[in-house]
């Protein structure tokens, strides 16, 4: 059955083509098949008058995670797709970490298939190395040849630098990006803050802001010698984004992205010593997350990650040092990324950027953008409507949100995939 | 091409690296290989041009085929051949190679053949000794006589190497046989492909006039000849690739991914071979296509070959 949905008098917003005015789309079969403010409106089955909303791409994640299958109340791939669709996604790719390390070949490329039956886009990286331990190789290319969009160490840097030599040089042969986590793992090991004069007087095991320094400039070396693709996997200090800066004035294929608490919050929000400020990287000062934000106007940052990580309530009720690290952030991405707009710190082009047409160039989606011929993945935005973010009303099972009370203006009202409504309170 | 059509003979008392022969060399050497691959086939092998030479093989790693080829091939052409199994003996009781090398030659052997992990120390045992070696594999350098068996081998079902596309693909960063092979197709106008997954290669393969690939489909477009190289897990440190299954899923030899080379090919293997690591059962035992046996009776012909020119010149120097 073919099916045709306009919608008109929009604000467009396309940061691929760099279009903020108005304008509208129609779909037909799932695909774009025309924009503009002259749409062919008699072959349109439904048409939506947008006038004082938003039209943007829908967003992509590069970095989210669920619990590992069978967790006790977990969060499984029906809530996580339920909160990707109400956060505005289209796309997500599910990263390994810890609890998911996801480096077993055996069962990868089913799991690829089943992931892809879902409304949701869903996409898989893969780990790097077996169980993330840093030690031994994961079966990179089987797992590629199954689906893996990108391989990667979850918050675990590689201490071994020989290895790292070998993995970016490995998995340059598939074209796909090595995503690690710009830490040294000495530096490092065993911290849940960052090294500052709260963190000092809290008594928190702390790293340095040159752990990321030191391994950007020696994963960049690496990627040098034997010509990888690095995704500097969550950049969060300024002292980073200098090594960033000053490895990218090489001819070498570096992308970066940063976590969206990153951009949104910092260690004076964990002053209270609050679990749910517990996170990895771990949040930095003021300077460092006004930086960041000023590196994504200036297009230095790829993509913004949600970095979605469910945890069980007993291990977010452990106290502030020992509680397991991760926020959810699925659903109040958008809400914390239009925070930033308006504020004044971000245009909403460039918000949109880093969560649209960033990630879709760097894995080669043709998604993240409102062209003729592009997937019909696309949101609708209010953009000023106010609402308070309440764990308990989330499509989650879990409660962990680092934004939790926060008061947040601009929704999303419709998320459409492959011309498909799968969203529309 | 005749020998008599030239007016030059073998000039070489030493065999270290393919990087000291010229074309002619290799066709003196060939033609010679090829008078006694025949000569081998019948019962009466064994002839007396070697006759009063002693061989040494002198073997500081462990090796059965090749050892056993050298002694084999000085064998059947008269000489005395006298195995050294240096790992159980002075070796391990802690004398230097400098020590070992002139203790033996004091006992006046006149060919050394020798295999040692270390670049460079069959060099360094013809500086010292003064006596004719034979390099039969020094560290990841290089194995001059698998090579030349290897080019013998195509040699014969081919007539020539010459522009012909020989692809080579595994282990390539620990191989010394890729190295003398490379250096040898080269000097022989053959068109030469590499592929392995990046961490197999060399940091500057890219200067070594070979095409390189990573993708064995396309490495294996066209070609004349495949050789498969096993992982040299005796000198690696860590993991080079996750898995052998992946690396068979990758770059493993197998009857279908041959469908993309030319109808003729030829499939190699200096041995030993892991089964379903670089190379499919089924395709290893397959005569249409493999000539794995056929290297291992080139090799004695040529290291027969190789024996006969360098005694040639032993005898030449000493009558001189």
């Amino acid at each position: 059955m073919s099916t045709s949905l306009a919608i008109t008098n929009a604000r467009l917003v396309d940061p691929a083509s760099g279009h903020d005015g108005p304008g509208g789309v129609l779909i037909e079969d799932g695909v774009i098949a025309q924009t503009g403010n002259e749409l062919d409106l008699d072959a349109a089955d439904e048409i939506i008058d947008a006038k004082g909303r938003i039209l943007a791409p829908a967003l992509i994640d590069l970095r989210c995670a669920k619990e590992p299958a069978l967790t006790p109340d977990g969060e499984t791939i029906d809530t996580l797709c339920a909160a990707a669709m109400s956060g505005g996604f289209g796309t997500i790719v599910l990263a390994p970490n810890a609890r998911s390390p996801l480096d077993k070949a055996d069962g990868f490329a089913g799991m690829s298939r089943g992931l892809n039956q879902r409304s949701v886009r869903i996409l898989s990286a893969c780990g790097a190395t077996q169980g993330l331990a840093g030690e031994q190789m994961a079966e990179i290319g089987l797992m590629v040849r199954g689906g893996a969009v990108y391989a990667g160490q979850g918050d675990r840097p590689i201490a071994d630098t020989a290895l790292m030599r070998r993995l970016v040089s490995y998995t340059s042969q598939f074209d796909i990006w090595l995503a690690c986590r710009p830490a040294d793992a000495g530096l490092s090991r065993g911290s849940v803050a960052m090294e500052s004069d709260w963190s000092a007087r809290m008594g928190l095991p702390s790293e340095p802001a040159v752990s990321e320094r030191i391994a950007i400039e020696r994963d960049a070396a690496l990627a040098e010698l034997s010509g990888g693709k690095l995704m500097i996997d969550r950049l969060s200090t300024a002292a980073g984004l200098d090594a960033l800066r000053h490895v990218r004035s090489r001819d070498l294929e570096i992308a970066a992205t940063v976590a969206v608490a990153h951009l949104t919050l910092n260690e004076v929000d964990a002053g209270g010593l609050d679990s749910a400020f517990r996170l990895d990287p771990p949040l930095r000062g003021e300077s460092d997350r006004l930086t960041l934000v000023e590196a994504v106007t200036a297009g230095e940052i790829d993509a913004v990650v949600s970095d979605h990580r469910p945890t069980p309530f007993d291990d977010k009720a452990d106290p502030f040092a020992l509680a397991m690290a991760g926020t959810l952030s699925l659903e109040t991405m958008l809400g914390a990324m239009l925070g930033l707009v308006h504020e004044g710190e971000l245009e909403l082009i460039d918000a949109l950027r880093v969560m649209t047409s960033g990630p879709a160039d760097l894995l080669g989606l043709p998604q993240g953008r409102i062209a003729v011929g592009a997937p019909a993945d696309l949101i609708l935005i209010d953009g000023d409507k106010p609402w308070v973010c309440q764990p308990d009303g989330f499509a989650s099972a879990r409660g962990n949100s680092a934004w939790a009370g926060r008061r947040f203006q601009g929704r999303v009202l419709q998320t459409i995939v492959s011309g498909d409504t799968l969203y529309n309170p | 091409m005749s020998r008599a059509e030239f007016s030059y003979d073998f000039p070489h008392r030493h065999l270290l690296s393919v990087a000291d022969l010229n074309p002619v060399d290799i066709q003196i050497i060939f033609e010679r290989a090829a008078h006694y691959l025949a000569a081998n086939r019948t019962p009466d092998k064994r002839t007396d041009v070697l006759r009063g030479l002693t061989v040494l093989n002198l073997f500081f790693e462990a090796s059965t085929r090749t050892q056993g080829s050298f002694e084999m091939a000085g064998k059947r052409l008269g000489a005395d051949v006298v195995n050294f199994a240096v790992a159980h003996s002075s070796a391990s009781k802690g004398e230097s190679l400098s020590d070992t090398a002139r203790t033996l030659a004091a006992m006046k052997p006149d060919i050394m053949v020798v295999r040692h992990s270390a670049t460079g120390a069959p060099q360094f045992l013809a500086d010292r000794t003064g006596l004719s070696v034979v390099n039969a594999g020094d560290g990841m350098h290089e194995h001059p006589t698998q090579a030349l068996l290897d080019s013998f081998t195509l040699a014969q079902r081919w007539g020539s190497v010459g522009g012909r596309r020989i692809l080579i693909v595994g282990d390539i960063l620990h191989s010394r046989v890729a190295r003398s092979n490379i250096g040898l197709l080269n000097i022989l106008g053959a068109e030469i492909r590499l592929c392995a997954p990046p961490t197999l290669l060399p940091s500057d393969v890219d200067q070594w006039g070979c095409d390189v690939f990573h993708d064995l489909d396309e490495a294996l477009k066209g070609c004349d000849a495949v050789m498969a190289l096993r992982q040299q897990r005796e000198r690696m440190s860590g993991g080079f690739v996750p898995s052998e299954r992946e690396f068979f899923h990758l770059f493993g030899l197998t009857h279908e991914r041959l469908e993309a080379a030319s109808p003729d090919v030829l499939v190699m293997h200096p041995g030993p071979m892991n089964r379903g690591v670089e190379i499919h059962t089924k395709l290893a035992d397959d005569p249409e296509r493999s000539v794995i046996l056929e290297q291992v009776e080139s090799g004695v012909a040529v290291r027969m070959a190789i024996l006969e020119l360098i005694g040639a010149n032993i005898r030449k120097e000493a009558s001189a």
